[in-house]
């Protein structure tokens, strides 16, 4: 390889193509699977005569990946650093008994008539579990130096002992006022707009400070044309959610969850590609001896990693608990396949090193829709499994088949 | 030397897209000869060694192979079709399986099988059997992880040569040996060359092509440039072959003047697990000088420097003294901050995130620098790593290319980027040029004569003693883990410091 690059010193990039085009070719992969999306979504919407996009179904379509794609969005950093974590789904799960346990048998005794308190307390607690398993989880990886395949594997079996143990195999209510809010609560239509229209500003604001920063360091601007085709077309796609979800007459407005999950998800974009944290994550899982003579801590950085997605599986929970309004012995019980699978959908590569939150959020909304839409056919659910199996290994075989072309 | 051909090139090309990484290829080897082919890197060595093996099959390019008479027809997707009609070769990177015996490795992919199972008595004895012929002396049962680089090298060759291969492909088998490594090498390829075998022989050292080849053809921006019998070439014409020009010196001149000690080890002791690998090292570095180091392959080059790094061993006893101040490095990061920086051994193990663009190498170990409280400023990242690139010349297409993408002295180059931005006061090179053809070799002599005109300390273990020669104001000379001499480079002889290296002063 590094024979053909050098044998043509002056080559520039070809810069004669179009930036539109340019931009496409860097992306490839992402674009893949939004082809993907865009292919499963039509398809559901001829098999269901136009219902599948109706504002009822997008509204639930959104809100049901967020539980997944919440945690996918730590996956992608765990993955990306070469690392696993098969214990997500079950520890989500422990976290929704337990909060829901709170909820039902706990807080009226103490504290009784005060919801709010409840559900604040609540939340903590959940937070707190998921975080401290993390803890747990990251030390014996990333210090004790145990594999994490195998940590979050027997961490498995230990959540689904620890769930029977919390449930005495019974449901546990968890559908009290404001506590439910968390997971079935919408913002109402106008804030919904309002809100869309702050995001919209402010995604206008970064841009051009972007530029202007880049104009005092002496860089090369993208024309502004493109900066702004790309903004109005992210734009244009809010107001299209806000818009269909404010016309789902028995709830409308933004589900919170799905608030939520946004809220992470540029979080967690903003900490894998502009802080140090984040960029040593992607060394560490390119080259971990490179990473290492670099003078990164390596454990430590997974060691948070495990931290952070302890807290995320914590935060799914009580989403989970809220949003079904009970905890019981099957809560979160094979979402680490969901959660797995959208972040590999995403392109984040099983080899380390490659992967982005974005990316993951699409891969979470691919099983959503999938889910959703095989639901509104009445398919068994063994029809869902299997056509999500496919789908993964259809996403990554062409995936593979588009880079060996690409070479 | 009998005079026939046993294969030949003809007008062969290969072109990938936008780029002819061979144009018109011609020439012949000689049933029985060692036949050395030569060029800087991107002359197109390895993509015509590609075609010969059968990674691009026929049809995939141009012109034709003539092989024992007949046109050599290799098809896609089989890739051992070439060992099959004798055609054999050995990879620059070890392709053997560590757990695995030297037995199993050489019948990797066709072991003898009976009903079923693997026969492994005769997989052992049909091993032994190949051993003895080309006299590798080696234990067909040894475990090859166990093994040092030179028998993993001869366990390579022994894989090649148990197909019967009438053809045999050496790309750069030296560059991780030893020169006790490297003799036994050249004595083993003069065996089978007594026995008959015709080998094609690719390296970057130069010495090598005079001590063992018969002929040498030298490619140069994927032609052929000249084909002589090596009797007839000095090493300066196969220098100005190689780069196209006149090369009147290999070594830059620099004027620079040493200044006050800046590192002081004295007698350094450290362990790693069990092993004492440092015992007994003294030295110390100037301001704006380059200290060479050299030493056989095990002589604790690496180690010492690699512990001077923090990275590698625990010192036991001994100490560090950076500006005159004892130092406690326990690692790559606080050797950092006492203004150590290291340029490791093997660039793509060890120095590179390969998959990642230039961009982010560069700034991997500065982004402290680039970072506030919770954001790195992007535009200050790009900036300073664009004025590196400038600086040190890498020849890339912008930033963001992934450095697996670019030569092997361009990536060296971006290594050592990495490390200067950090504004290293000591910079230790391990091998700096391993992997780099002689014009980028040249550049980065260059560059670490800058270095030091400005100050930098630099420390440099070099395999190549003419590089340390070439390089240093003083040398270091390295034998058993131990300090065996530091020489002034007036006084330093390749004899002087062969004899401290092999402990004979």
């Amino acid at each position: 390889m590094a024979d053909m690059t050098v044998a043509q010193p002056g080559r520039e990039q070809s810069s004669t193509a179009s930036p539109l085009l340019q931009l496409f070719r860097r992306n490839v992969q992402t674009y893949t699977i939004i082809i993907a999306l865009i292919l499963i979504w039509l398809v559901f919407t001829i098999a269901t005569g136009g219902g599948y996009l109706s504002p009822q179904n997008i509204s639930n379509l959104f809100r049901q990946m967020s539980v997944t794609s919440l945690m996918a969005a730590g996956m992608v950093l765990v993955i990306v650093t070469g690392g696993i974590d098969l214990s997500v789904g079950r520890l989500a799960g422990f976290v929704s008994v337990v909060v829901a346990y709170l909820q039902a048998n706990t807080w009226y005794q103490i504290i009784p008539n005060q919801p709010a308190l409840s559900a604040v307390l609540s939340v903590s607690v959940g937070l707190a579990v998921g975080a401290a398993w993390g803890i747990a989880q990251g030390y014996i990886v990333a210090y004790l130096r145990v594999p994490a395949f195998i940590v979050t594997l027997g961490s498995m079996f230990i959540l689904q002992g620890l769930i029977l143990l919390q449930t005495e195999g019974k449901t546990i209510p968890a559908n009290q006022p404001v506590f439910s809010e968390i997971g079935q609560g919408y913002l109402q239509s106008e804030l919904s707009w309002i809100l869309a229209v702050v995001v919209i500003a402010l995604m206008f604001l970064f841009m051009f400070r972007d530029r202007v920063n880049k104009q005092k360091y002496g860089f090369p601007l993208s024309p502004l044309w493109l900066d702004i085709v790309k903004n109005v077309f992210y734009a244009g796609l809010l107001v299209l959610y806000v818009y269909a979800v404010n016309l789902y007459q028995v709830a409308p407005g933004i589900p919170y969850p799905v608030l939520l999950l946004a809220i992470v998800a540029v979080i967690m974009t903003y900490i894998s590609t502009n802080t140090r944290f984040g960029r040593h994550a992607y060394a560490i899982g390119g080259n971990r001896e490179a990473a290492r003579l670099s003078g990164i801590n390596i454990r430590r950085n997974i060691f948070l990693i495990f931290v952070l997605m302890g807290f995320l599986s914590g935060l799914a929970g009580i989403v989970l608990a809220s949003y079904v309004g009970y905890g019981t012995i099957g809560a979160g019980a094979g979402y680490e396949l969901d959660v797995i699978a959208s972040a590999i959908l995403g392109g984040t590569s099983t080899l380390g090193g490659v992967g982005t939150i974005p990316g993951a959020m699409i891969g979470g909304l691919i099983m959503a829709s999938l889910s959703t839409g095989l639901q509104m056919l009445n398919a068994p659910p063994a029809t869902t499994y299997v056509v999500k199996g496919i789908v993964l290994v259809a996403a990554v075989l062409l995936d593979v088949y588009f880079k060996r072309e690409g070479k | 030397m009998n005079d026939d051909t046993i294969l030949e090139f003809q007008n062969v090309s290969k072109v990938f897209p936008g780029v002819k990484a061979l144009s018109d290829v011609s020439f012949r080897i000689q049933r029985g000869t060692i036949h050395g082919l030569c060029g800087e890197n991107g002359a197109g060595k390895s993509t015509l060694m590609k075609i010969l093996s059968g990674v691009y099959p026929h049809g995939t390019y141009d012109g034709r192979i003539i092989y024992n008479g007949q046109e050599l027809k290799l098809h896609g997707g089989a890739i051992r079709q070439a060992a099959e009609q004798g055609i054999a070769i050995v990879y620059q990177e070890l392709t053997l399986i560590p757990n695995m015996t030297v037995g199993e490795n050489v019948f990797l992919g066709r072991e003898p099988v009976e009903r079923g199972a693997i026969n492994w008595d005769r997989l052992y004895s049909d091993t032994q059997l190949i051993l003895k012929r080309y006299g590798l002396d080696l234990h067909p049962q040894d475990v090859v992880k166990d093994l040092g680089v030179g028998k993993m090298q001869m366990t390579e060759i022994a894989k090649a040569l148990s197909e019967d291969a009438k053809v045999l492909i050496l790309d750069e088998p030296t560059s991780a040996l030893s020169e006790i490594e490297i003799n036994k090498l050249m004595d083993i390829l003069r065996t089978l060359k007594s026995l008959g075998m015709t080998c094609i022989y690719i390296t970057h050292k130069m010495s090598e092509f005079f001590e063992i080849t018969d002929t040498i053809t030298v490619l140069r921006d994927g032609k052929v440039v000249t084909t002589q019998p090596t009797k007839d070439i000095t090493p300066e014409k196969l220098v100005s072959y190689m780069v196209g020009r006149e090369m009147k010196e290999r070594f830059p001149k620099s004027n620079r003047r040493p200044g006050e000690v800046i590192l002081e080890v004295k007698d350094l002791h450290a362990v790693r697990g069990e092993r004492e690998v440092l015992k007994g090292v003294s030295f110390d570095l100037r301001r704006g000088e380059i200290l060479g180091i050299a030493g056989l392959m095990g002589s604790g080059r690496t180690e010492l420097v690699m512990t001077l790094f923090g990275e590698f061993a625990r010192i036991t006893r001994g100490s560090v003294l950076v500006e005159g101040r004892e130092v406690r490095i326990t690692d790559s990061h606080s050797a950092m901050e006492h203004g150590i920086s290291l340029v490791p051994e093997d660039r793509k193990r060890h120095g590179l995130v390969l998959g990642q663009s230039i961009l982010n190498n560069i700034s991997l170990p500065n982004l402290d620098r680039f970072a506030g409280f919770m954001r790195i400023n992007r535009n200050a990242e790009v900036k300073e790593s664009l004025r590196m690139m400038k600086e040190l010349a890498i020849k890339a297409p912008n930033l963001y290319v992934p450095a697996e993408s670019l030569s092997g002295g361009n990536q060296q180059k971006v290594v050592i980027a990495k490390w200067l931005m950090s504004k290293p006061k000591i910079l230790i090179m391990d091998d700096p040029t391993r992997g780099v053809d002689v014009g980028a070799k040249y550049e980065i002599y260059k560059l670490m004569n800058d270095l030091a005109e400005n100050g930098i300390a630099i420390i440099m273990i070099s395999s190549e003693l003419e590089e340390v020669l070439g390089m240093s104001d003083r040398v270091l000379v390295m034998w058993q883990g131990k300090s065996n001499g530091l020489l002034p480079i007036q006084e330093a002889t390749q004899e002087s410091i062969m004899h401290r290296a092999a402990g004979l002063m």
